[in-house]
């Protein structure tokens, strides 16, 4: 696994002076901060009235919790945020060192296929948590304006990265089937806007089927961590679609070789 | 060091290699020379590793590349035809991914590189990054990127293609200086080049081998024979004057200057046969070719016994009667002939 690290640690190097990658994280953190002061605003306005109109009619003791809705929200749509950004740090990762020709010095190097993947997987995870640390002082906010849900925000997070892995998982298969970054950032988009709503058809089919696709969706699962509850179905899930991914990905770079340069 | 048997690659129905079998001893040169497509670089990986054979067998230092194929890859330094470089990283610290990749040990790693570096002169740009280099540099980059881990065999492909010939002149006396430390397969479509570096050559085409030798010795074996290219103009009526036994001086300017007006076209069937009867009546030539399609003069290539001179009796046959000669030249066969004799397609 030496190797691996190795590999991860130059796929980040490379992250840092491309960019594309510096591209992919100002927008995810940009999207983020502004569907963030939306959504905060929105809600605090909605207390507010909600609060008067509950004043009227002299039943103080319901409660509104609202640091909850805004983080349930606010969790889901970064998972859509993530859709969109994500595959411009996977659309290279194979499809460049096959292009630059770099694929053979690693082929040709002592690693094993399996160390190559686990090497790429590791650069493009890190890179997408340290994406994700710009939103942390977002929690800072709701924290000062007295609300606090440790809980949900890890849940949130839990499920964030889940669900990121396993995209990254599914980039990085496409992009070793892919010999130009274009169509490997569209083919992954594809593939995941699929998996990510195809629970919205589920309604159309009946009884088991209709569970079988919804069970497919990425948010159907995701959903549950942004109200923050973690099930182990959830997470083995999405554990599920990123060990496939990472095999079918060894499987594509061993097919690679057998073709023609 | 590197043992290859009946190595064989199939691509669909074609075959790019096609029984293979070859040693390679330890400090020793072998230059693979071919035209493009001769199976040079499917060879070069199948014993690298990229490119799993159809069948065959590839050992080094007596390790099976299909038993034991992470202990085969450590010993081989490999440079492809494209450097395998990552613009965006110094050199450095590309070199050091490499070393660690390859297995370097992680105390040994700085020297290593800086050795490498040392080696093939790259100190001065060692902190740049390696999209600002030149290709020569680069190429540098890439043979360094071979040697940083100290492998005792080098498998190079085409190392000096797309260089300038400065740089090709640097790139050869670096793999000069290599050579001794390590095992070396270069392979290359530039001849001279594979004469002063390769112990043995190999000549390939479509993926088999036509010839195998020392450079010098390849030479010698097809050379075998002397031969002279004479260039001739002979007069229009060359063969109707030839009839009368006088030619006067007069006479013969005459009719070479009616000749330069009506001879636009090429020489007649007529006076190729005459030259070729006329030059293989000289003692010593075995073999007269006329070339037909030469333009207004004749281009004859005459080939003669081993150690014969005809080029004395060329020209007094020449003069004798009463063509002009326009060249004379002695030819022996170089390495780029051989090359192309053996690699020419049968009709």
């Amino acid at each position: 696994m030496r190797h691996a690290f190795a590999i991860a640690k130059r796929e980040l190097r490379s992250y840092f002076v491309s960019p594309i990658a510096y591209m992919a994280m100002t927008m995810f953190v940009f999207l983020s901060g502004a569907f963030f002061s939306n959504m905060v605003v929105y809600y605090v306005r909605q207390a507010m009235l909600a609060d008067r109109q509950i004043e009227q009619i002299a039943r103080s003791d319901l409660q509104l919790d609202v640091p909850s809705v805004i983080l349930g929200e606010f969790f889901k749509n970064e998972a859509f945020i993530l859709l969109l950004v994500l595959p411009l740090l996977t659309m290279g990762l194979i499809t460049d060192e096959r292009r630059k020709g770099t694929l053979e010095l690693l082929l040709t190097s002592p690693i094993r296929s399996a160390e190559l993947v686990a090497g790429k997987f590791l650069g493009a995870f890190s890179m997408f948590v340290i994406m994700l640390l710009p939103t942390l002082p977002f929690y800072y906010v709701l924290h000062q304006g007295g609300a606090w849900e440790p809980g949900i925000v890890a849940a949130g997070y839990l499920g964030l990265l889940l669900v990121g892995a396993a995209q990254i998982g599914i980039g990085l298969f496409v992009s070793s089937l892919c010999e130009n970054v274009l169509v490997s950032a569209f083919g992954t988009y594809g593939i995941l806007v699929a998996l990510s709503f195809v629970d919205t058809s589920a309604s159309l089919a009946r009884s088991i089927w209709a569970d079988f696709i919804q069970w497919l969706s990425f948010f159907y699962h995701y959903v549950n961590f942004s109200r923050g509850v973690v099930a182990l179905g959830d997470i083995s899930y999405f554990a599920t679609y990123l060990v496939f991914a990472l095999f079918l990905t060894q499987r594509s770079i061993e097919a690679i070789r057998f073709k023609r340069a | 060091m590197i043992a290859v048997q009946h190595l064989t690659k199939r691509f669909g129905r074609q075959t790019a290699v096609d029984d293979l079998t070859f040693e390679v001893r330890v400090g020793e040169v072998l230059g693979f020379l071919g035209p493009n497509g001769a199976g040079k670089t499917t060879t070069m990986r199948m014993i690298t590793g990229y490119l799993p054979a159809t069948s065959g067998k590839v050992s080094i230092d007596g390790f099976d590349l299909i038993d034991h194929p992470l202990d085969v890859k450590r010993r081989i330094g490999y440079l492809q035809e494209n450097p395998p470089l990552y613009p965006e990283l110094t050199v450095r610290r590309y070199l050091e991914f490499v070393a660690e990749i390859k297995d370097v040990p992680a105390r040994r790693r700085a020297a290593q590189v800086d050795r490498a570096i040392d080696r093939v002169n790259l100190g001065e740009v060692r902190d740049k990054r390696i999209a600002k280099l030149s290709k020569g540099f680069k190429q540098r980059v890439g043979l360094a990127q071979a040697i940083v881990h100290e492998p005792p065999v080098l498998i190079l492909d085409e190392p000096t293609s797309s260089l300038d010939p400065k740089q090709r002149a640097e790139v050869r006396d670096l793999i000069a200086e290599l050579r001794g430390d390590h095992t070396v397969v270069l392979s290359t479509h530039i001849l001279p080049e594979v004469s002063q570096i390769a112990d043995r050559v190999f000549i390939l085409n479509r993926g088999q081998v036509m010839a195998v030798d020392t450079p010098a010795r390849l030479a010698e074996r097809l050379r075998g024979r002397e031969m002279v290219i004479v260039e001739v103009q002979m007069p229009q009526s060359a063969a109707d004057s030839h009839q009368s036994s006088v030619v006067s001086r007069q006479s013969s300017v005459d009719s070479r200057q009616s000749s330069v007006v009506s001879r636009q076209s090429s020489v007649d069937s007529q006076q190729v046969a005459l030259a070729r009867e006329a030059f293989e009546a000289i003692p010593g030539v075995s073999h007269v070719v006329v070339d037909p399609s030469s333009g207004p003069n004749l281009h004859v290539r005459i080939e003669s016994a081993p150690g014969t001179d005809v080029r004395g009796d060329v020209a007094a046959l020449v003069a004798a009667r009463g063509w002009r000669l326009l060249g004379l030249k002695n030819e022996s066969l170089s390495l780029e002939e051989i090359f192309l004799e053996l690699t020419k397609d049968e009709p």
